[in-house]
């Protein structure tokens, strides 16, 4: 029986290496770093996260869409534009919205730091879960780009002399944080699952 | 110490991290995890043949969403349509850089990225021709898979499209079409290819000359 913790997953090309804690280590098929020194991929992953959830903040204070009407702006975040659905009946469309763009970030914010938390202290949780959750992380990130996506769509075809509809700072903002989040995520690597101490 | 050609037959689970050995598959068959029952690979002879036709298909109908209408509404006789460079005008219109960056990236430069990288791997692996080029367009497609948002993209349309009901007549364009043949495309080539085994037949033809 082959101990599992010898080896280590390639994350270019999926070739199985032999794995060995301290250095940073090249994979034997593609060439490619699978893991710099682990206290820099922690402290990345913390950086990227902290930025996101910074950005988190305008991006939701601050309007994603801008409805001009015959000259008179009327901005709305996600939240209220997320409620302004919600009355006017179009239930899916509105729980879709929330999903995608209110709970998916926090949710990629708390698995992120659960991870990064429960790694650095050692916290006694199974690792399987942990690998299927940092997983999880991975799949639902871009799902949050919906909004931004929407707004965009919006802008195109809304764009009359007397009515338009254009993106807010808010968009910008929100987009951006989906990027550091991805980014974070990424930058998270699986080694420090394994190993116990930093 | 196992030699590379003895841990190629390793094969470590994507979603729980469980080392397994691979076994022999009849043709067809797949092979799924022990712990999570997630798929991890199936034997295809045909898989180099399959993807590359898949991908050819979905690089023309993604030239094809890329260029026409994908959209139109019309609202009280004003009709307004959405094609990838009316969008990029609105965009610019608007000075929404930032995200206007952000959209070229994620849906139309990595797609078409991805998918014309799988096909010049496909082709030169065929061929076996070009060994570095095939390592490079392997490591590159590694990188760029998770940064492809055409499906997400796609959703918003619907989305928009739903809000846009009550007020508009929505009428489809050819883009719309040829953007979900696009997607279906890309689900089946993503499927179909394997790049365990693409790096394997790289290494079977470059084998000794790999450190490049």
């Amino acid at each position: 029986m082959i101990d599992d913790s010898r080896f280590i997953r390639c994350h270019t090309c999926e070739a199985v290496n032999y794995d060995n804690i301290e250095e940073e280590l090249l994979c034997r098929r593609c060439k490619c770093q699978i893991h710099q020194p682990l206290y820099i991929s922690y402290h990345k992953t913390w950086a990227y996260l902290i930025t996101a959830i910074i950005l988190y903040i305008p991006a939701n204070l601050y309007p994603i869409l801008i409805t001009k009407k015959f000259g008179i702006e009327k901005a709305s975040t996600i939240l209220g534009g997320i409620i302004h659905l919600w009355e006017a009946g179009s239930y899916p469309i509105a729980l879709i919205i929330l999903v995608a763009s209110v709970f998916v970030p926090l949710l990629k914010f708390i698995f992120i730091l659960y991870l990064l938390i429960s790694t650095k202290y050692n916290l006694h949780s199974s690792k399987v879960d942990k690998h299927k959750l940092f997983y999880i992380t991975e799949a639902i990130g871009p799902w949050s780009m919906i909004d931004v996506f929407v707004v965009i769509i919006l802008s195109v075809l809304i764009h009359f002399s007397g009515v338009q509809i254009f993106p807010g700072v808010g968009a910008t903002a929100f987009a951006l944080m989906v990027f550091f989040t991805m980014l974070s995520a990424l930058s998270f690597d699986t080694k420090l699952i394994k190993k116990e101490d930093i | 110490m196992l030699t590379d050609k003895e841990l190629d037959n390793f094969i470590i689970c994507k979603k729980c991290n469980t080392l397994h050995k691979k076994i022999p598959l009849h043709q067809g068959g797949k092979a799924l995890c022990s712990k999570c029952n997630t798929f991890i690979y199936k034997r295809d002879n045909n898989m180099l043949e399959k993807s590359l036709a898949l991908v050819v298909t979905a690089l023309i109908s993604l030239s094809v969403a890329f260029t026409f209408t994908i959209i139109t509404i019309n609202i009280n006789g004003l009709s307004k349509s959405l094609s990838l460079l009316s969008l990029f005008d609105v965009l610019l219109e608007h000075h929404q850089y930032i995200v206007g960056i952000m959209f070229l990236f994620l849906t139309v430069l990595f797609p078409f990225m991805m998918l014309s990288s799988m096909f010049f791997v496909l082709f030169f692996i065929k061929i076996e021709k070009y060994g570095y080029a095939i390592k490079r367009l392997l490591i590159l497609l590694s990188h760029i898979q998770h940064w492809n948002m055409l499906d997400i993209f796609f959703i918003s349309l619907l989305v928009a499209m739903v809000k846009l009901f009550d007020y508009a007549k929505i009428e489809f364009g050819v883009s719309f079409l040829a953007l979900l043949l696009t997607l279906i495309l890309e689900l089946m080539v993503t499927k179909n290819i394997n790049f365990d085994t693409l790096w394997q037949k790289y290494n079977n033809i470059y084998g000794e000359d790999n450190d490049r």
